[in-house]
């Protein structure tokens, strides 16, 4: 791990009209490490990583990106900066195939006469060689991924994630829809994707799986990150403490409002 | 090997064109002047106008649009053809007007509709008051009549007895819009926007361009109509246009792409447009008035839109098993 992180967001803030989706959170997000960020439901956690998707613009605060100032004002930027994101609801098209849906918005091309014309052959060779990689059991690029199950789309996601070289992924309750096999399946590739000297980005609710992969963990509560934490010098019951807002430390804010 | 094809083509495709085969066999049957070459040759020309319209509006309907003004953009552009005719122009360069005011008045609706966020469908109830006005004004209460026949000449020609010289050009242009929509990131990403718009942002899919550029190709297409619209009536009436939209938006829909959005088929467009041509043909041939070409029309949408609505509810089993015949072109 480098003194530097990855990507450094401070003082972010996010106002939906009357809302306030996110207030003040720092957060420093490193190489080769798995970040886990937990909090109830409504939390602010999508919204923080659709900030740094480049999916919102943040209201306030600034981003990062190895000691220079960004500005990820879409999801192309955010693409350019490196940053894969797999959202919650998962951003893929049920009309397209495995292959067109790692591809969509970074096709391959060839041109001519000046007309982009998409490299399919390629495109559908690269593909099978991830989902091997991945061992993802989806025998054909060319399916449908609206015929696909939680577990396969989410791989689908991850190979467009892979495809990108992803620098930082960011993946949003990736295992929230999906069978224990499965989930098994998806927290080995997030391991995976460290170990490649990825960032990585976890949205999870479920603490065990957090325990298993996560370095790090910084815990959301009504917009603004409430703790931060090592693995190492925390437990699951300090984590749900803080979730919950039980834990002792967070009585007094609570009054402060 | 039939079976693959089959799948390749598609079962709506197949229907249509069973459908088309029937109708002829039955008209046929019931008039000798059906199968006439002069009748073959009037449905195939009067098919022309929708052929591009109904091509144009499949892109549209891909992206999970719809374009009630289609048949007011036709008439707009026929009148500036035919005033370039009338001016004595060179019919060349009248006929390239018509796509190029195609396009401007595309971009003009797709700008309404995508920047100001209005649903397609009301924008273009406005759009088409607000062309219809323009077309009365343009022709200021009378006929545009007397054009020259130059167009004629060149684009009304028959090739082998029934099929007018546009058809080389509705050919290019049915070749060039299945290589745009399976063939290049452009058509990905009008399946994608159809599909669901905010996934494709998500995806890096510029949502709005790809959007705009999508009632753009329709406008051009409905100036090439135009085109054609000269070449065969050489004059422009104040109702131009009128029913244009019910037929393509019928021949569309009819020809397997989604109302929704998200799936196109190009050959059903084309065999739709034939098919409610036919029908309309044959219709007045057995004497129905042809008053009763609107019902007709009609009565394919709704079937065609009651047939889309048990095809999405079998959507996902469908989707799951079928691997060729995902989006026959
Ligand atoms: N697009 C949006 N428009 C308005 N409010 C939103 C939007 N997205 C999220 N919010 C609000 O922001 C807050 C944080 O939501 P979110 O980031 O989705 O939480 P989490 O992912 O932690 O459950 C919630 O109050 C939610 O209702
Ligand atoms: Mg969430």
């Amino acid at each position: 791990m480098t003194d530097v992180p990855f990507l450094k967001a401070r003082s972010i803030g996010k106002q939906f009209g009357a809302v306030t989706a996110l207030a003040g959170v720092d957060v420093d997000i490193r190489r080769g490490e798995v970040l886990a960020l937990l909090g109830d439901n409504g939390a602010g956690k999508s919204t923080f990583v659709k900030v740094l998707a480049g999916a919102h613009r943040p209201t306030s605060g600034t981003l990062e990106i190895e000691g220079a100032p960004v500005e990820l004002a879409s999801p192309q930027d955010a693409a350019a900066a490196g940053i894969a994101t797999i959202y919650q609801e998962l951003a893929l098209s049920e009309n397209l195939s495995v292959a067109e849906n790692v591809y969509l918005g970074r096709e391959s091309v060839r041109r001519i006469l000046g007309v982009p014309i998409l490299k399919r052959a390629e495109m559908r060779r690269r593909v099978d060689e991830l989902l091997a990689e991945l061992d993802a059991h989806i025998p054909d690029p060319d399916l449908p991924v609206g015929g696909l199950s939680g577990g396969q789309r989410q791989a689908v996601a991850i190979c467009r994630a892979l495809n990108l070289d992803a620098r930082l992924v960011i993946m949003d309750e990736p295992t929230a829809a999906l069978a224990v096999a499965e989930t098994r399946k998806v927290l080995s590739l997030v391991r995976n994707l460290a170990g490649r000297g990825c960032a990585v980005v976890l949205v999870s609710h479920n603490i065990a799986d957090v325990f298993e992969v996560a370095n790090r963990m910084v815990v959301f509560r009504r917009g603004a990150k409430i703790a931060e934490r090592r693995r190492d010098e925390t437990t699951p019951e300090e984590i749900v403490a803080f979730i919950t807002g039980a834990h002792p430390s967070l009585r007094s804010l609570e009054h402060l409002g | 090997m039939l079976a693959k094809l089959a799948q390749r083509i598609g079962g709506r495709e197949l229907t249509l064109l069973a459908a088309v085969v029937a109708a002829a066999v039955v008209f046929a049957s019931l008039s000798p002047v059906f199968l006439h070459p002069n009748n073959v040759y009037a449905i195939i020309r009067n098919s022309t106008e929708l052929m591009l319209i109904g091509l144009g509006l499949t892109f549209v309907l891909a992206i999970g649009g719809i374009d009630v003004s289609v048949g007011m953009i036709l008439g707009i552009a026929a009148i500036a053809i035919g005033n370039l005719l009338l001016a004595g122009v060179d019919p060349w360069l009248a006929a390239l007007a018509g796509p190029l005011v195609g396009l401007a008045l595309g971009a003009f609706s797709g700008t309404v509709i995508v920047l100001g966020r209005i649903p397609a469908i009301v924008a273009t109830i406005g759009l088409l008051g607000v062309y219809r006005t323009t077309i009365f004004a343009l022709l200021g209460g009378s006929w545009l009549s007397g054009l020259p026949s130059s167009l004629s000449e060149i684009f009304a020609a028959r090739i082998a007895g029934v099929i007018p010289t546009s058809y080389i050009v509705i050919v290019v242009a049915y070749a060039a819009a299945f290589v745009v929509l399976r063939r290049t990131p452009f058509g990905l990403h009008l399946l994608a926007v159809g599909n669901a718009e905010e996934r494709a942002r998500l995806s890096g899919v510029a949502v709005r361009k790809v959007r705009i550029a999508a009632y753009m190709v329709s406008g051009a297409l409905c100036g090439i109509a135009a085109t054609f619209y000269i070449a065969n009536y050489r004059n422009v009436e104040m109702t131009v246009g009128s029913t244009v939209a019910l037929d393509a938006i019928a021949a569309v829909v009819l020809g397997g792409t989604s109302i929704l959005g998200g799936k196109a088929s190009l050959l059903g467009t084309a065999l739709g447009v034939l098919l409610i041509r036919m029908l309309q043909n044959g219709f007045t041939i057995v004497g129905l008035p042809s008053l009763w070409q609107p019902v007709v029309t009609g009565v394919l949408l709704l079937l065609a839109l009651t047939l889309e609505r048990a095809a999405v509810a079998g959507l996902f089993r469908r989707l799951g098993g079928l691997v060729a015949a995902r989006r026959t072109a």
